[in-house]
């Protein structure tokens, strides 16, 4: 598989199709790979593709790290499915055309949970919670697939699949405080979330903007609480899911709890699934006049 | 004095977020007409409600308040159009944010309110307040203001100590 994916990508590179083909390459240790940036042919042979690449490439394609702007016409990218869903979402959204980049994509047996856990293969007690209720394990959009692409059946709807969101829900409020109280007393704000996030566009994050400051920069626990509250609203309706900013958290705060829940609602109240779709635009930048709700007096 | 006066242990602080063209053009007609209402809300005055961002209501928490209250115009009037329609789908994503972070979401109120509705204005300001004032200080958050308050001790027992 990620042998005809190198062969294609080294294709593409000698024949200046592409400028550059983004993907993971062995890292710093066994249990570990790294995003590698192949600009000449020959560093096409260092890609891997397993149950070890979990980093979220789509994060470069996105606007804020400038690499689009370094004069590459054309980006190659190897993405897993969910990878997938975020280059569609990007697209959604404006963010990025999308004959500015080339899809390699290939079948995902699931991920690792964190690299940590990775003792030689993927299994049960290992994989990514979200690789279980995964549908894009045949990727849904790629400008290259290794071998027949079958189809799949993915108008299911969204499954929440952190096993902690269900114990959360059903608490009372003041316990639920209580628990995020006790998580976020730990965030020392390091914006690791912010950083792996393939959705945060801003180039200036609403958190470094400090005239007027509107969420506060110290780690305390009350700017804590503004910062990963704006930050899931900011993603309501975009997140596609990737579950990154919880496996990039130092302290291991389930950051993407939030994001989750937030999906939940959005495919109960729009009937809206994020990054299956280049032409449906996310629901809170649009509306309808139609609309009901249950809140307001 | 028509009215009888009862004081409160609790007296809440509210903040409003408000659509200038109907929401705030109706407090204006209560005030003009003398209405009587809950003195506890203070209002901020925005273009539209679509105007209203969550991040104010998230700051007002920070800031100490008990309860936010977000008004605008009816579906269908708004002077920008639209700008309802935006507010309402953000608000129904928002309050189930809110809810999951553990805020109870009586404290968040939304309602429509037109330029020519100002009993209705002051029938939703009293309400909510009563019903903030039954929910007692926003605790949750002042403990995140000052997390050492429980362990405060008044000089006057400390002297009798």
């Amino acid at each position: 598989m990620i042998e005809q994916i190198r062969e294609k990508a080294r294709e593409l590179l000698e024949s200046g199709e592409l400028d550059v083909v983004i993907g993971y390459a062995e890292g710093s240790d066994p249990s570990r790979t790294t995003p590698i940036f192949c600009r000449k042919p020959e560093d096409t042979d260092k890609l891997v593709l397993d149950g070890r690449c979990v980093n979220t490439l789509p994060a470069y394609l996105n606007k804020r790290h400038e690499y689009p702007k370094k004069g590459w016409k054309k980006t190659g990218i190897i993405g897993k499915g969910c990878d997938i869903r975020a280059i569609t979402q990007l697209v959604a959204e404006n963010q990025l055309k999308r004959d500015e980049v080339y899809i390699f994509g290939a079948e995902c047996e699931g991920v690792v949970a964190h690299p940590e856990k990775w003792d030689g293969s993927l299994h049960e007690g290992n994989c990514a919670s979200k690789c279980s209720s995964c549908d894009v394990k045949i990727p849904l959009d790629t400008d290259f697939y290794p071998g027949e692409k079958p189809e799949v059946d993915r108008s299911g709807p969204y499954l929440v699949t952190a096993p902690a969101l269900a114990t959360l829900v059903k608490m009372d409020d003041e316990d639920r405080f209580a628990f995020w109280r006790d998580d976020f007393d730990r965030c020392f704000k390091c914006y690791a979330c912010r950083e792996v996030c393939p959705h945060c566009s801003c180039n200036i994050c609403i958190t470094d903007r400090t005239m007027p400051s509107w969420v506060d920069q110290a780690a305390h626990t009350k700017g804590v609480f503004g910062w990963h509250l704006t930050r899931a609203m900011h993603l309501v309706g975009r997140c596609t899911g990737c579950g990154e900013c919880t496996r990039a958290c130092p302290v291991n705060i389930q950051v993407d709890l939030f994001n989750q829940k937030m999906k939940e609602v959005i495919q109960e109240s729009f009937d809206y699934k994020s990054g299956y779709s280049m032409e449906v635009k996310p629901p809170l930048i649009t509306y309808n006049t139609d609309d009901t709700e249950n809140y307001i007096r | 004095m028509s009215k009888g006066i009862i004081r409160h242990d609790f007296e809440p602080k509210i903040m409003g977020f408000v659509c200038k063209w109907c929401t705030y053009s109706g407090a204006d007609l209560a005030g003009t007409s003398r209405m009587d209402y809950s003195p506890h809300v203070r209002m901020v005055r925005l273009p539209c409600s679509g105007r209203i961002d969550p991040q104010f209501v998230i700051k007002a928490f920070e800031q100490g308040a008990d309860g936010v209250i977000i008004s605008g115009c009816h579906p269908g009037d708004c002077h920008y159009n639209e700008g309802n329609y935006y507010a309402r789908r953000r608000n129904l994503a928002f309050r189930n944010l809110m809810e999951f972070n553990g805020i109870d979401t009586k404290r968040l109120e939304f309602s429509w309110i037109s330029a020519a509705e100002a009993i209705k204005f002051t029938q939703i300001i009293d309400k909510f307040t009563n019903q903030v004032r039954e929910l007692g200080p926003n605790e949750g958050y002042r403990v995140l203001l000052d997390p050492y308050a429980s362990r405060l001790v008044k000089s006057s027992e400390e002297s009798a100590a």
